[in-house]
């Protein structure tokens, strides 16, 4: 047995220089690279701080199929109310179904929407019976689709006050508001 | 990795400096914010109120005599104009007629419309005849939509957006805040 010199012996056996050399260590830099995980920390807290900061857990003000809401610049926040979602064909409430749209536009006068009152005057005295020691706020609020005409609007709002809800709120999609001449 | 190098682990001991395994943190933060992207709401929805004018619970005494007020009519029937009348019961005060262009914008099916030549004669008439002006008075101006039956509900929001552009201060919890100065409603007619 021949006496070899003592050195490096690992991957000897594959004949490409730069593996040889990748091997031996020869003097170059680290191929090795270590990553600052600080900032990218930093930043997924900050994203998560503002995802949470804009996060709105209630589900009430999602819209009904069908209804394609204007846009008002001079709005107020939405309030916790029953929804009435009136789309082209169909009038509901809380997502079940109160009337119909095209009767009311067919029929062409301002009338009093029966199904919608029956709901609304129940709504009202299940919210007593749950509140007995507190007055009634009267309030509900009309997703209604741009494109519903003006006596099915009109209809809607009378039928809601017969109901005992004389304040009737017109859910919009808000907009910034643009500055007025004077200001 | 982050670490803890607290020094020492010479001499034979317990290396005393500690590696602390960032990964589980980094996948409870990406879970959350694709939860919380995945669950946001972008569109910011308002609303706009009115007012149904019906009467209140009948009184055991009722009032000797109602004082009538100054409402302000806003007529939008006719396709050219809008005619603001001021009317205190049946007699009419005064009349102005507002040139009325629709011009409808229309982005991805959704259309919007905008008035602000009637915002602001609505504006101004409220500041030269408008009743209810100070912050304490808890009472506002009534304004009264007329329309056809037919009219688009786009074009009644841009109109009550309009009346809406108005405001006055009010006193909520002692502080004057800036409030519409009108209470809509709908005419029946």
């Amino acid at each position: 047995m021949t006496i070899a010199k003592p050195g490096r012996r690992l991957m000897h056996q594959v004949p490409l220089k730069f593996v040889q050399k990748k091997v031996k260590g020869g003097g170059h830099r680290a191929t090795n690279a270590s990553l600052t995980l600080t900032p990218m920390i930093d930043f997924l807290i900050v994203t998560v701080v503002f995802l949470i900061l804009s996060f709105d857990p209630s589900g009430d003000k999602t819209l009904a199929k069908g209804v394609r809401l204007p846009d008002a610049e001079n709005t107020i926040d939405m309030i916790d109310a029953p929804m009435v979602a009136i789309t082209g064909s169909l009038i509901l409430v809380d997502g079940n179904a109160a009337g119909n749209t095209r009767a009311v536009e067919d029929s062409k006068r301002l009338q009093r929407i029966d199904e919608l009152f029956n709901m609304l005057k129940q709504k009202r005295e299940l919210w007593k019976q749950l509140h007995p020691a507190k007055d009634f706020p009267g309030v509900v609020v009309l997703q209604i689709d741009q494109d519903v005409q003006a006596i099915v609007v009109k209809s809607v709002f009378q039928t809601a006050a017969f109901a005992g809800y004389p304040n009737v709120s017109f859910m919009v999609g808000e907009i910034p508001k643009t500055a007025s001449a004077g200001e | 990795m982050g670490g803890v190098d607290v020094g020492g682990g010479g001499g034979g001991k317990r290396e005393m400096n500690s590696e602390i395994n960032m990964i589980p943190m980094i996948d409870l933060l990406m879970v959350l914010i694709s939860f919380l992207l995945i669950t946001a709401v972008w569109t910011h929805m308002g609303r706009l109120n009115a007012d149904a004018q019906v009467p209140g619970p009948p009184r055991e005494v009722e009032p000797d005599k109602v004082e009538v007020e100054k409402q302000l009519h806003v007529e939008m029937r006719s396709p050219d104009k809008f005619v603001l009348i001021w009317k205190q019961g049946g007699t009419v005060i005064s009349t102005v007629d507002v040139p009325r262009k629709d011009n409808v914008i229309e982005k991805e099916g959704k259309k919007m419309i905008r008035f602000p030549e009637l915002a602001a004669k609505i504006e101004q008439e409220w500041k030269t005849a408008g009743s209810h002006r100070d912050p304490s008075d808890k009472k506002f101006d009534q304004a009264i939509l007329h329309t056809d039956n037919e009219t688009p509900y786009v074009y009644l929001i841009g109109v009550i957006d309009a009346i809406y552009k108005a405001h006055r201060p009010f006193n909520v919890g002692g502080k004057a805040e800036q409030v519409p100065a009108f209470n809509v409603t709908f005419a029946v007619n």
